[in-house]
């Protein structure tokens, strides 16, 4: 196993990168296959801190909007973490696996600009993952119900003014973030953590 | 054999996510039934991922250093909210889609079977149905022809591509086959007919322009077309 030299600073982190001779390929491979096979975060936290910055560079080439670049990264690198499992080092290194995950949000993103459609067709046209779909949709029906209140309501404080400001005050997750001061894609991250806890503690319910 | 493929100038542009919906559909597509394009599409990918990832690293030290603080905060923040995300771990078989017309049976390539498709409309032997993708004067269709069936000689004002998925037709080039990626403009006349009835994909940017004198009262055909 290769040693990733990790560090919590990031800053010194990208030091190490810029000085490298060689394309640091082969780590970032070996950092994903980590990443897939134990959900490694310090071996994530490697590869975000290599990526991040150059999809952002990439996010405002393509949309010319910070806000966007930076949902862009978002998008892409919880992908990264989330989907790792279904990387396979036979079929690439690690830099084309996260290139083609930033082409396909980079497409769906610049079709909802110049369409207005949020068909998500990249993972049609570009399948990565096939076809496992998160099912957030039929989540929504259940929001009525008290029981899911008081699941809410316990949720950390964070979670649960984004979860309340999104499906109880119908604000956007951008008014949202205005409101919270914080940036859309925290807004976004900590629906997503919050609407999968709620969805482990009601399915454990249901069982 | 699959003789008419997508160009290397097109194939870039597709894999670099720079193509209309409509033209990346249909080049998936022809990917998925041309093993000899999804090898090359997979190494365009690696290349252009090398050329992105691993060759930048100059750009990198002259422009960031501006916002790097602002960035490292947000991105600190954004690292730890993605790390407390629990992880996905299944995969779910792909879905295959079939397609009824006339007496057979086919299976759809994944990307053009995703699409809206809206219903019908028939002119003698040829039948239409459009995609939902709402990219303005680019239209992309599927379109069965019955067994005998032709499309009056003309020429195109913008591009037609049309995508065999299943049966034959000809036209002055040449006989085709399912797979087959046919992509005209302006310079080209044709007038496809099929023998034994086929079924196509097909993408045009500009109603067809129809040569012949009584050809050319028939423009309802031109229209049903686009």
């Amino acid at each position: 196993m290769v040693s990733l030299e990790q560090s919590r600073d990031c800053r010194t982190k990208k030091g190490i990168n810029q000085g490298m001779q060689e394309t640091p390929s082969e780590q970032l491979t070996q950092a994903l296959v980590n990443v897939a096979n134990n959900a490694d975060k310090k071996a994530y936290a490697y590869l975000f801190s290599y990526f991040a910055p150059k999809i952002k560079r990439f996010g405002i080439k393509q949309f010319g909007s910070e806000a966007m670049a930076m949902e862009l990264v978002q998008d892409t690198m919880t992908s990264v973490w989330r989907k790792a499992k279904l990387y396979h080092q036979d079929k690439g290194a690690a830099t084309t696996w996260v290139y083609t995950i930033m082409r396909n949000a980079s497409f769906d993103a610049l079709r909802k600009v110049k369409s207005n459609r949020e068909d998500n067709l990249s993972e049609e046209i570009w399948p990565l993952f096939h076809d496992e779909q998160v099912c957030e949709k039929s989540f929504k029906d259940h929001l009525q119900t008290n029981q899911l209140k008081e699941k809410i309501k316990n949720l950390p404080a964070a979670q649960r003014d984004v979860v309340v400001g999104v499906y109880f005050e119908d604000m956007t997750q951008e008014q949202l973030a205005q409101h919270l001061g914080i940036p859309v894609g925290t807004v976004k991250s900590r629906l997503r953590l919050a609407l999968k806890k709620l969805k482990v503690e009601l399915g454990e319910q249901h069982d | 054999m699959i003789r008419y493929h997508p160009s290397k100038q097109l194939m870039h542009k597709h894999v670099a996510g720079e193509l209309p919906v409509g033209l990346s559909v249909a080049i998936a597509a022809h990917v998925e039934l041309c093993d000899k394009c999804r090898a090359e599409v997979e190494a365009i990918e690696a290349k252009q991922a090398d050329m992105f990832f691993t060759s930048e690293m100059h750009v990198d030290s002259d422009t960031k250093d501006v916002s790097l603080a602002e960035d490292d905060l947000l991105f600190d923040a954004m690292l730890s909210d993605i790390t407390s995300l629990e992880v996905e771990t299944e995969v779910v078989p792909n879905e295959v889609t079939m397609f009824d017309y006339q007496d057979r049976s086919v299976q759809l390539p994944r990307a053009i079977a995703a699409l809206k498709l809206g219903s019908f409309m028939n002119a003698g032997k040829v039948s239409r149905a459009r995609f939902e993708l709402d990219e303005g004067p680019m239209r992309s269709s599927l379109l069965h022809i019955k067994p005998g069936g032709e499309i009056p000689e003309h020429t195109h004002t913008g591009f037609e591509l049309t995508l065999l998925l299943d049966g034959t037709f000809e036209d002055e080039s040449g006989k085709y086959v399912p797979g087959d990626f046919i992509m005209l403009d302006g310079r080209h006349n044709h007038t496809p007919k099929t023998k034994d009835g086929c079924l196509c994909f097909t993408l045009v940017d500009n109603a067809l322009h129809f040569n012949k004198g009584l050809s050319k009262l028939l423009n309802p055909i031109g229209k049903l077309i686009y």
